[in-house]
């Protein structure tokens, strides 16, 4: 009976030690806002009263969307993780970049043509990229799909073969745009850059209302990862739940990638070092990649506007290439040592 | 599945509001003048823009502008330029606001009350710093009367109108002093290949087609579809041209061991009597002033004879 | 409780994969679907859990059928363990074990309740999987996994425990393992039906076999009546001797080795053997495509069994006698009936001097003779002699001697021009 009544202790207090984490998280979230709205341009004083401006206008919002974005990579690629019981998912996988991409170019080629320029094409070019992405991440779906169930595995390889058909497609346009090449390659490589109210406001309401629905799921994500059977019989209704939780990342993913281009490695890693905090329990790994993706990005895009000067795509990729590497290896090292 | 609908729903409707709100706020702000000098423009792309006066402290983005701002004798006006603005070489001297990705709050610390940008920079850049109160306008020219245009306008928004108008009669004046030998009848119109890349030259409706029909030859990828054209080998080697031009540069590739060495290339008229010539990239891609020195230049690549 | 599947049938892309099941399962019996691969005991399976819905019929728990009960209820009626559970993520056992808890909590998104732990703890230790509680589930062997899974199932609480082909990859300890830890927990009150593909495994721990063939049932009950050998001709279609296991009390199927099976032609050949002589060789006649026929052996005699698991036709007599007239007429009746006689290395006594004898006859009657290690027969005579001379006899008036089993095949096939 006392053997009994430790181990109870013992994990429970584990659970406890990872809803602390969690509070460390939300701290490191809000830490990170109030520092990162202060890095920016180093030739300027903290007294210039330009600041009030600057911040408010270009550093804030800016900010936000860094972090509206990141919460959301992270989440959706968990889920797409849970989806495809694959650890090496991200929100990408379904076509929402390649769609977006495709979209994006298509929009800047046409406008060349028929004139739409300047402040229409900003404009229309988040439209086109939601659409493109949407239309793929439909497209992949029904290929994916059979007779009302989802194939995860099917899935996987027409998101695969959408993808490069896709970005086939893109490379042929870029080809023939040339000039208009520049206007994309901005797009393309994921850049929070002349971010604006209006944008943080239209990501926000998708992402908050996204984050919310994978909250709620939670545990139905686990037991998901438990396959097609022992779901079912678990009470998870695993078919339902894939069609929603495709819908709500594509739908969050679509969006984040209008605005902001293809920032990679965030839905993948993000998901990757939370397990490693608080564990594989999608209760807690959901709140966990939001705050953790959230407070990456908003530092990625810190640096990547102050230090380094490139896009924000090209930090994450810098970063998420060798931790990509570094997962595979440890994979490979587990799977051996069985 | 009700659930997804309902989210489409919304975020269709926040996108169509979003959108419909940023656009009517972004052309508000931008054409936000006070009373008093204010003064209206109509930039290359037809966009209205008032200022207050005229400026005193200017930002160019872009190399273009750049040098129409300092040939019209406003360079002093001028207090960042992008990275890519290298002429002339008061430049060097000049803030550096970014390359690739501008430095926006870089810019708006500058406190400068206008910018002049190319329509290769991302409008949404400009149109933060257009909402941050700094006006823009943009640069577009496609053809040598546009630039005369874009300079015009550039003179008249710096209060140098008089110095633009002398430099568009002058620059007139040696497009005239070219044209004059080279369009002369009973000239010859030597076959012209022109490469701003490796196999990527200039089609019909491009700058440098007209430049090569101005300096009296014959570009010989006129019949292709399009201004900026890729061509193949075969494509060139048929089409023999007696004079090959490519341009140098900082990002460029090219030079003439590699062309020559080509295959079949050795076949072609220009390479066996090595009429292959280089010419500075800027003088024939940057559509400002100094076109027409790409042009006197690349006039006497195709006509030394006559020059 | 009890039950009961009444008439389903089922399709899959326009092919009938159940046609016309009906079958009833009492509590506390473990019962093992089988059948060859594709013969639709997996569909069954899907079809009682509720993961697949029938085109007709209709699966019954105390009369209420299964499709109207809610995920809960469900959920803590049956438990299922899958054939495998690959995990790419860094769950421990515990972990594993607690999501089967889900169907008991209040809500989705209340905690865990002191109750779900100790229910974890209790059925982690009854499978003997408590010690690695902390592990990693997939650090784990294959059969610790597999109890893993039995554990969450079990921490479901269900009323019948439903697993599909536990064993399939598992080495030998790891499915007695499983299969031990399934007969415990049937002992203590458990309904199981498990899908299974190996019969020896299956007639020793189930009570119940429900042979499946072609989505229908082919035969239904416990597992001796269930594994003829007719039962598995028909519908494994391969040849097997089946025998009953003196320790273990069990249905034990061997196939037969079929391996190169000439045209049947049917020559009769008689056996003159004993002693465990005969046996591989009647075996390996048939393969050869012969009627092989024995005698005269002891009912105790290994040959005897061995002759009557082959359906060859045997002359037999009573343990420790001599060889009798009629037993002695019935040989040589078969003898006459035969082509070809093969005289066994058996040890040779008074009582099976008579077994030698014969062979003489079968010379005189001009059939073809063989004998087997016939340079041996100086151990094996205990009459004195007698069987040496006559062997030697046998050989100097005709018959062949055969050192090695494998010649005699070539040699007959030779002398009768087979």
């Amino acid at each position: 009976m006392g053997k009994q009544a430790g181990s109870d202790d013992r994990f429970s207090r584990i659970r406890q030690r990872r809803v602390g984490m969690l509070l460390l998280l939300l701290d490191l979230l809000i830490v990170s806002v109030m520092l990162c709205v202060f890095i920016g341009y180093a030739g300027m004083s903290v007294s210039d009263p330009l600041i009030v401006q600057i911040i408010g206008a270009i550093r804030l919002p800016r900010v936000l969307l860094a972090g509206l974005v990141g919460a959301g990579l992270a989440c959706a690629g968990m889920a797409m993780q849970a989806v495809f019981r694959n650890s090496m998912a991200d929100p990408f996988i379904i076509g929402v970049s390649s769609g977006a991409a495709v979209g994006a170019a298509a929009i800047g080629m046409i406008g060349a043509g028929i004139g739409i320029g300047g402040i229409l094409l900003s404009f229309t070019q988040p439209m086109f990229a939601f659409l493109g992405a949407i239309i793929t991440v439909f497209a992949v779906y029904k290929l994916g799909t059979a007779k009302g169930k989802v194939h995860v595995d099917t899935l996987l390889l027409s998101g695969v073969a959408v993808a490069a058909f896709l970005g086939a497609m893109t490379s042929f346009m870029i080809f023939v745009a040339n000039k208009q090449y520049d206007i994309l390659a901005h797009w393309l490589l994921g850049s929070l850059q002349a971010t604006n109210w209006i944008e943080v406001g239209i990501t926000a309401f998708p992402v908050i209302i996204g984050i919310l629905i994978i909250f709620y799921y939670g545990r139905d994500l686990n037991v998901l990862l438990l396959g097609e059977e022992a779901a079912h019989n678990l009470g998870g209704n695993p078919e339902s739940l894939k069609k929603t939780m495709l819908a709500v990342a594509a739908i969050m993913t679509s969006v984040a990638v209008a605005f902001t281009g293809i920032i990679g490695f965030v839905g993948l890693m993000i998901p990757h070092m939370m397990r490693l905090v608080v564990g594989p329990d999608h209760r807690m790994l959901a709140p966990a990649s939001v705050l953790g993706g959230a407070s990456f990005l908003i530092w990625a895009d810190a640096l990547s506007r102050s230090v380094m000067m490139v896009p924000v795509g090209v930090v994450t990729a810098l970063l998420g290439g060798p931790f990509f590497l570094f997962l595979l290896r440890r994979k490979k090292l587990r799977g051996d040592g069985e | 599945m009700v659930k997804s609908v309902f989210m489409v729903a919304i975020v269709v409707v926040c996108l169509v509001g979003g959108f419909s709100g940023g656009y009517l706020a972004a052309s508000m702000i931008s054409s936000q003048g006070s009373n008093g000098g204010a003064m209206t423009f109509t930039d290359d792309q037809g966009r209205n823009v008032t200022i207050d006066g005229y400026p005193e402290r200017i930002v160019s983005v872009a190399p273009t502008p750049t040098e129409m701002l300092f040939a019209v004798g406003a360079g002093d006006l001028v207090v960042g330029v992008d990275g890519y603005s290298d002429y002339p070489v008061a430049t060097e001297n000049i803030t550096k606001v970014g390359d690739f990705e501008l430095n926006i709050e870089q810019i708006v610390t500058l406190k400068p009350d206008l910018i002049l940008s190319s329509d290769l920079v991302p409008t949404e850049d400009l149109e933060m710093l257009a909402s941050n109160g700094i006006p823009y306008l943009v640069i577009a020219d496609e053809t040598i009367n546009d630039v005369f245009a874009s300079i015009r306008l550039v003179g008249n928004v710096t209060n140098h109108a008089a110095d633009a108008t002398a430099l568009v009669s002058s620059l007139k004046a040696r497009i005239t002093a070219v044209t004059n030998i080279t369009l002369a009848a009973g000239v010859s119109k030597p076959k012209v290949y022109i490469e701003y890349y490796p196999y990527w030259t200039f089609g019909p409706g491009s700058f440098g087609n007209d430049l090569i029909k101005l300096a009296g030859g014959k570009n010989v990828a006129d019949d292709q579809n399009n201004e900026y054209a890729s061509v193949t080998d075969e494509y060139v080697v048929a089409k023999n041209p007696d004079i090959i031009v490519y341009t140098t540069g900082a990002y460029m590739p090219n030079n003439v061991t590699e062309i020559v060495s080509r295959p079949g290339w050795s076949l072609v008229t220009a390479v066996e009597n090595s009429d292959v010539y280089p010419l500075d990239d800027n003088l024939i891609s940057r559509y400002g002033p100094r076109i027409v020195d790409g042009l006197e230049q690349l006039a006497e690549i195709v006509h030394p004879e006559l020059f | 409780m009890k039950l009961e599947i009444k008439d389903l049938a089922l399709s899959f892309d326009g092919k009938k994969i159940l046609k016309d099941i009906s079958l009833s399962v009492e509590e506390g019996e473990f019962l093992s679907l089988m059948g060859p691969n594709g013969s639709g005991k997996t569909t069954l399976l899907r079809c009682i859990m509720n993961y697949l819905t029938p085109e007709h019929g209709a699966v019954l728990v105390d009369m209420k059928s299964v499709h109207t009960m809610p995920d809960r209820e469900l959920a803590q009626l049956f438990a299922v363990v899958p054939q495998t559970s690959q995990m790419d993520f860094e769950f421990t056992a515990y972990e594993m074990v607690m999501m089967g808890r889900t169907p008991h909590s209040r809500s989705r998104f209340s905690g865990l309740s002191k109750r779900d732990d100790e229910a974890v703890a209790e059925v982690m230790r009854c499978t003997n999987t408590w010690k690695f509680a902390d592990r990693e589930f997939s650090g784990l062997s294959g059969g610790e996994r597999q109890r893993v899974i039995i554990a969450r199932a079990l921490a479901q609480e269900p009323k019948i425990l439903l697993l599909d082909e536990p064993t399939v990859f598992l080495d030998i300890t790891g499915q007695l393992e499983i299969m031990d830890l399934l007969r415990e927990l049937n002992k203590g009150g458990l309904t199981i039906i498990a899908v299974m593909h190996d019969i020896n495994l299956a007639s020793r721990y189930c009570s119940k076999i429900a042979l499946i063939h072609e989505g229908r049932i082919e035969s239904h009950g416990k597992p001796e009546e269930v594994f003829t050998p007719e039962n598995i001709v028909r519908i494994y279609d391969v040849d097997v001797i089946v025998r009953k296991d003196p320790l273990t009390n069990s249905v034990s199927v061997i196939p037969r080795n079929t391996s190169s099976i000439s045209p049947m032609h049917g020559t009769r050949v008689h056996i003159l053997c004993g002693g465990g002589s005969g046996g591989h060789l009647a075996s390996d006649l048939i393969d050869a495509g012969y009627a092989p026929s024995a005698g005269v052996i002891n009912v105790l005699d290994s040959d005897f069994e061995l002759a009557k698991d082959l359906h060859v036709p045997v002359v037999t007599e009573i343990p420790f006698a001599q060889v009798s007239d009629d037993a002695y007429s019935q040989n040589q009746k078969m003898i006459r009936e035969s082509e070809a006689v093969v005289v066994a290395d058996f040890p040779v006594g008074p009582g099976n001097l008579r077994n030698l004898e014969a062979a003489m006859l079968a010379l005189e009657w001009g059939k073809a003779v063989f004998v087997m290690n016939g340079d041996s027969i100086g151990d094996r005579d205990f009459v004195g002699g007698k069987a040496g001379k006559i062997v030697g006899d046998l050989i100097r008036k005709g018959a062949v001697t055969v050192n090695e089993k494998r010649e005699l095949i070539a040699l007959i096939g030779k002398k009768l021009g087979r």
